[in-house]
């Protein structure tokens, strides 16, 4: 029966993401479509095949993380900060993506970091819950003493703490990143979730874009943020479960 | 005194964590740092040469043209092979459907990913009730997972062997069955799907399990290759047990 309703619930996604996406692909498939056999047209001795290894060849530096405009004296991507960054995004499991290991050694690296660095996570992430929760716990008993509430400022707490994480960890900082990042209100609350929930596509990574400029301060509060916010949501989570089973 | 040790603990829990962290990224640096230094000279050189074998492009329209490619690729349309290759969708239904494993698993790939605002706004709802359900589901199959060990169990105590030692036995005999069957097993399988190494297969393995995903490896994704019909049905079984193989791990 739950398997049942887990498949079902996949394939109703499913279904409704084509929807949703499937118009949007074919538009940018034909506009490319366009692009590559007008650029063909205009200069007639570009032949099909030469022009077809530049473009795998432009993928597969894509993939590797580099792109090739402008000059190549930009900075590598592999600095102190973004490997830093890189390390956060394989213990805590987000795994954007937009940066891996390409060394077979950074890999088997990666592998032993992970191995021992997820359980050293999560340990963390379970203090930091525990410390939330009992704060609000405290909170709910002094408001029971000052008002004599009972079992009512135990659900206020609860409500309240609810309401302020996802203020602080969901709804605000999409504000940030709009202004640091330039993303739109929706596409910072998309990248929020995506990154709390320990998702991390990748599509959209914080400090990545290199036509802006990042105050010094921005790439630690961001991990803060996601220490925090992911052990809020994983109270969150555990809670839903909990009405589930 | 007791809280003072508790609040020792913590402290040095944190600060144990960004030193793990400070370390790792140091290591990774140090390893990461001259490949892609070569990598980016080599797409450098390949940019150059064909300016240089094809002179009309001014360097203009060459980067406009990379510009609308890059766009592309990060749009994941991937323009190569001629026209008819357009046809099959990054979307069609089976795609959507592993999409949207990746989603409630929280291994996020990233090699897909909704474009449009309305797909995301509903692949945020859709992860935060899909996770809880997914969890929920995973606790399931490692309870059937667990009661194969517990009928080793009881074999051995049935046999007369001590408490302890079929506890440990146990836990050794799952531990080497699930890193067989979950890991080493599957990467000699990916060697032969998808031409990867096995240490590739290896690594990819660990990156899905542990729900890291970064997607650089994504199996039935390489377009010059012909795959059988179930064969991702059979990588999403794998995958889910053994994500619950790891729950379970955890919980021990």
């Amino acid at each position: 029966m739950l398997l049942a309703a887990y498949v079902g619930y996949l394939g109703l996604g499913a279904a409704v993401l084509q929807a949703l996406e499937r118009p949007a692909e074919v538009q940018t498939a034909q506009h490319l479509l366009r692009e590559h056999w007008e650029l063909l047209a205009n200069h007639t001795c570009l032949q099909g095949p030469a022009l077809q290894r530049l473009i795998e060849g432009i993928i597969q530096a894509y993939k590797s993380g580099i792109t090739l405009q402008g000059n190549t004296t930009s900075l590598g991507r592999w600095d102190y900060s973004g490997s830093f960054f890189f390390s956060i995004s394989a213990i805590t499991t987000i795994g954007y993506g937009n940066l891996s290991p390409s060394t077979a050694v950074g890999r088997i690296f990666c592998i032993v970091f992970a191995l021992f660095g997820i359980p050293l996570n999560l340990v963390l992430l379970n203090e930091i819950g525990q410390l939330m929760l009992l704060g609000v716990q405290h909170c709910a008993r002094r408001l029971e003493d000052v008002f004599h509430w009972q079992n009512k400022a135990s659900f206020l707490m609860k409500t309240s703490a609810l309401v302020i994480g996802l203020l602080l960890f969901l709804l605000l900082p999409p504000l940030l990143f709009s202004d640091k990042e330039g993303w739109s209100y929706e596409e910072g609350f998309y990248y929020s979730f995506i990154t709390l929930s320990t998702i991390g596509f990748g599509d959209y990574v914080i400090g990545m874009n290199p036509d802006r400029t990042y105050p010094s301060w921005y790439k630690n509060v961001i991990s803060l943020w996601i220490l925090f916010g992911m052990a809020w949501l994983a109270l969150v989570i555990k809670f839903c479960i909990n009405i589930l089973e | 005194r007791a809280m003072c040790s508790g609040r020792l603990q913590t402290a040095l829990l944190v600060a144990g964590y960004f030193v793990y962290l400070l370390v790792g990224a140091a290591v990774f640096q140090a390893l990461e740092r001259t490949a892609e230094k070569q990598e980016k000279m080599a797409a450098a050189q390949m940019k150059e040469a064909f300016l240089q074998n094809f002179t009309q492009l001014t360097v203009a329209e060459m980067e406009q043209f990379m510009k609308n490619l890059i766009e592309a690729i990060q749009n994941g349309v991937y323009p190569v092979g001629n026209e008819s290759q357009f046809e099959e969708s990054n979307w069609d239904f089976s795609n959507s459907f592993f999409f949207a494993g990746t989603v409630v698993s929280t291994i996020g790939y990233g090699t897909l990913h909704p474009k449009t605002a309305g797909g995301q706004i509903f692949c945020v709802f859709f992860a935060l009730f899909g996770i809880p359900l997914n969890i929920v589901f995973l606790h399931r199959v490692g309870k059937m997972l667990s009661l194969l060990c517990k009928k080793l169990g009881k074999f051995l105590y049935e046999k007369g062997m001590r408490k302890k030692k079929i506890k440990f036995l146990t836990l050794l005999f799952f531990l080497t069955t699930g890193i067989l069957v979950f890991l080493c097993l599957p990467s000699v399988f990916f060697q032969i799907t998808e031409g990867w190494s096995y240490s590739e297969g290896i690594y990819f393995a660990f990156i899905t399990l542990s729900t890291i995903g970064f997607g650089d490896y994504v199996v039935g994704k390489q377009s010059d290759r012909k795959y059988f019909s179930y064969y991702r049905v059979l990588v999403a079984i794998w995958i889910t047990f053994g994500l619950a193989w790891i729950a379970l791990l955890f919980n021990l």
